[in-house]
């Protein structure tokens, strides 16, 4: 994708997430269980990643120099595995198995079971520790492929995500990349009611990581700041999406209840109305 | 007994009762770690704001601020998850909470594969073990809506810690609301002679389907529902082996360290009968639809059926020898 005009590369990426966004609402609804708002608030930085920055090989999913993805806010899951399925790791129609008895996409992501997710996650606040770790073998084998960790912002209440961001400075991985999806939202409100994190970047950035601050749905401003993170020497990076839960679906944008709620029959084809711009 | 239809999720009636409970005992306060919404103590919380402390996403530190309040005295009631309070937290509830015998009380959801929607990250099924190990702690299970109000009462009024193991989804009900509950309690829910099956929570009701099946094959199953784990009642238990001579435990857990093998261990010492157990077999189940996920996983009734069957004929096989 280097050749080509960031302009290009963001419209093509913007068409790509209304897909992604209709296949999240397709699926939840389909299974009649899930989490809406921070799959779509994730989907423009997901579509990103694995439709132009990052280096991944569909029919080899366990390819050992390809770039890793972990998504340490695992209840977001089908954002991964449409964005996987759209790529090519499986096929699309077993997005419709969501949730499913003996489905290969279970609640929360499992790595034994779904070809390309990369760590096995679903319990809050432990995704960056193990970025961490694929991040030093990375380092210890020479290679130059790169991790991301995707965290959401009422998971950093956890403690150990900031134990690995200490140890991540310590051992100057420069090639992770964490990324908060900052909706201001978690699950019993508003993040600065729960527990306030303010200021975030001013936490990381005094944790020793580069600092990258964008709007999570602006595609251009996405890519870019993935293509600085990656000139970084010496210091991991975490980039702060300022983002909308529920983003594109409009009673769920910044509506606490569509954390883990199913659209009914009317409310589920007015999403895909919006989602499809008609 | 007579199974009802259920319309509300052990959980909640557990969160119900913790706020009218609060008008009566204004003492106790209410630890929450994000998932308020889920466990229902947010109605605790809009009905008393200042008892009612919302710590994040942070389970560690949240028991960890419970037993700073409890070392004073008050009494905490910290919900949350079970995978998150029996296992992420564990260390601290052991050393901070049980070690001191403080008094945090434990609203645990997603008990078992109850939670089988969300996969395996959402389904304790470890958690008996974890917390029945610690010293001083106490464990129940509550199988219904009036058991699972019952067990405020019976977690406040215990001295030192109390793990009350919810459920995420309605089941069934077959208490009243005037039956009463206590640690150390169990209770006898169908009367039989040849074996008894004893269960907790969700499987309780797979035991008295299956109890009713064989019934209709000839063998007389007694059915207890050991809801108090952790001290459990020895005498009834004895009671009924004294009768059947006979024992099936199963129970929505892994085997290993299940009460299973607490009750095993107790037979074998004091009154040896044929026994088995069913649970998950050192395996971690899936996500999918709850009563798929239990067959698949051998806790469903057609499952008690077989095994109470072959226990039924080897005890008749050792009577027949003796
Ligand atoms: C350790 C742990 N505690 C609690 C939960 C339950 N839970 C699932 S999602 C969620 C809220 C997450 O909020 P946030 O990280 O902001 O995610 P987003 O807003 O992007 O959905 C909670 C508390 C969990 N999955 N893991
Ligand atoms: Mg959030």
């Amino acid at each position: 994708m280097g050749g080509q005009r960031l302009e290009d590369r963001a419209a093509y990426l913007e068409r790509v997430a209304r897909d992604v966004r209709l296949n999240i609402v397709r699926m939840i609804y389909e299974a009649q269980s899930g989490h809406p708002g921070g799959a779509l608030s994730a989907a423009d930085i997901v579509t990103a990643l694995y439709f132009d920055i990052m280096n991944v090989d569909p029919s080899n999913p366990h390819w050992a120099d390809r770039d890793r993805f972990v998504l340490s806010k695992g209840h977001a899951c089908p954002v991964w595995y449409t964005c996987l399925a759209m790529r090519g790791f499986f096929p699309t129609k077993e997005l419709s198995t969501l949730r499913k008895f003996e489905s290969i996409l279970q609640g929360h992501p499992d790595m034994k079971k779904t070809p390309g997710v990369d760590m096995t996650t679903g319990s809050l606040g432990q995704g960056l520790s193990c970025g961490v770790g694929m991040a030093l073998e990375g380092k210890m084998l020479r290679k130059d492929y790169r991790v991301y960790v995707m965290l959401g912002d009422g998971e950093i209440n956890e403690g150990q995500v900031w134990e690995a961001a200490a140890t991540a400075a310590k051992f100057k991985l420069r090639n992770l990349c964490a990324i908060v999806d900052k909706n201001n939202l978690q699950m019993d409100g508003y993040t600065h009611e729960v527990l306030p994190m303010d200021p975030i970047d001013g936490k990381f950035a005094a944790f020793n990581w580069h600092v990258l601050s964008i709007d999570g749905h602006n595609m251009q401003e996405v890519l870019a700041a993935f293509e600085q993170a990656r000139e970084v020497r010496d210091k991991p990076v975490c980039i702060i999406a300022e983002t909308v839960k529920g983003k594109g679906v409009s009673y769920m944008e910044d509506v606490r209840a569509w954390h883990g709620k199913v659209p009914d029959h009317n409310q589920y084809e007015r999403a895909i109305r919006e989602i499809q711009g008609v | 007994m007579v199974m009802r239809k259920a319309k509300k999720a052990t959980r909640k009636a557990f969160a119900e009762r913790m706020k009218e409970y609060g008008a009566h005992d204004p003492s106790f306060v209410v630890f929450e770690a994000d998932i308020g919404y889920s466990t229902y103590s947010y109605l605790f919380g809009d009905e008393y704001p200042d008892r009612y402390f919302n710590m994040g996403i942070a389970e560690a530190n949240m028991v960890g601020a419970a037993a700073g309040m409890a070392a004073g005295g008050r009494t905490v009631i910290a919900c949350g998850y079970g995978v998150f309070l029996s296992m992420r937290a564990l260390e601290t509830v052991r050393t901070f909470i049980c070690y001191p015998n403080l008094n945090v009380k434990f609203l645990s959801s997603h008990g078992g594969v109850t939670a089988a929607i969300d996969g395996v990250t959402h389904q304790a099924t470890e958690d008996i073990g974890m917390v029945t190990t610690l010293p001083n702690m106490s464990v129940v299970a509550p199988a219904d809506e009036n058991a699972a109000r019952a067990m405020v009462e019976v977690a406040v009024n215990t001295p030192g810690p109390v793990f009350v193991r919810a459920m995420r989804d309605p089941l069934y009900n077959i208490y009243d609301a005037d039956e009463t509950f206590e640690t150390g309690g169990s209770k006898i829910v169908r009367d039989g002679a040849d074996i008894t099956i004893v269960s907790y929570g969700d499987i309780l009701f797979e035991a008295l389907e299956a109890a009713e099946e064989l019934r209709r094959m000839g063998i007389s199953a007694e059915v207890i529902d050991m809801y108090s784990i952790k001290p459990f009642d020895k005498a009834t238990l004895l009671g009924s082996l004294e009768k059947t001579g006979a024992l099936l435990v199963a129970e929505n857990h892994q085997k290993r360290n299940g009460l299973g093998y607490e009750l095993a261990a107790f037979c074998l010492t004091n009154k040896p009968v044929p026994f088995d157990h069913l649970g998950l077999q050192d395996t971690f189940a899936e996500s999918g639809n709850y009563y798929k996920v239990l067959d698949k996983y051998g806790l469903s009734h057609n499952h008690i059926v077989a095994a109470a069957g072959s226990v039924v004929k080897k005890k008749q096989a050792e009577v027949a020898f003796a």
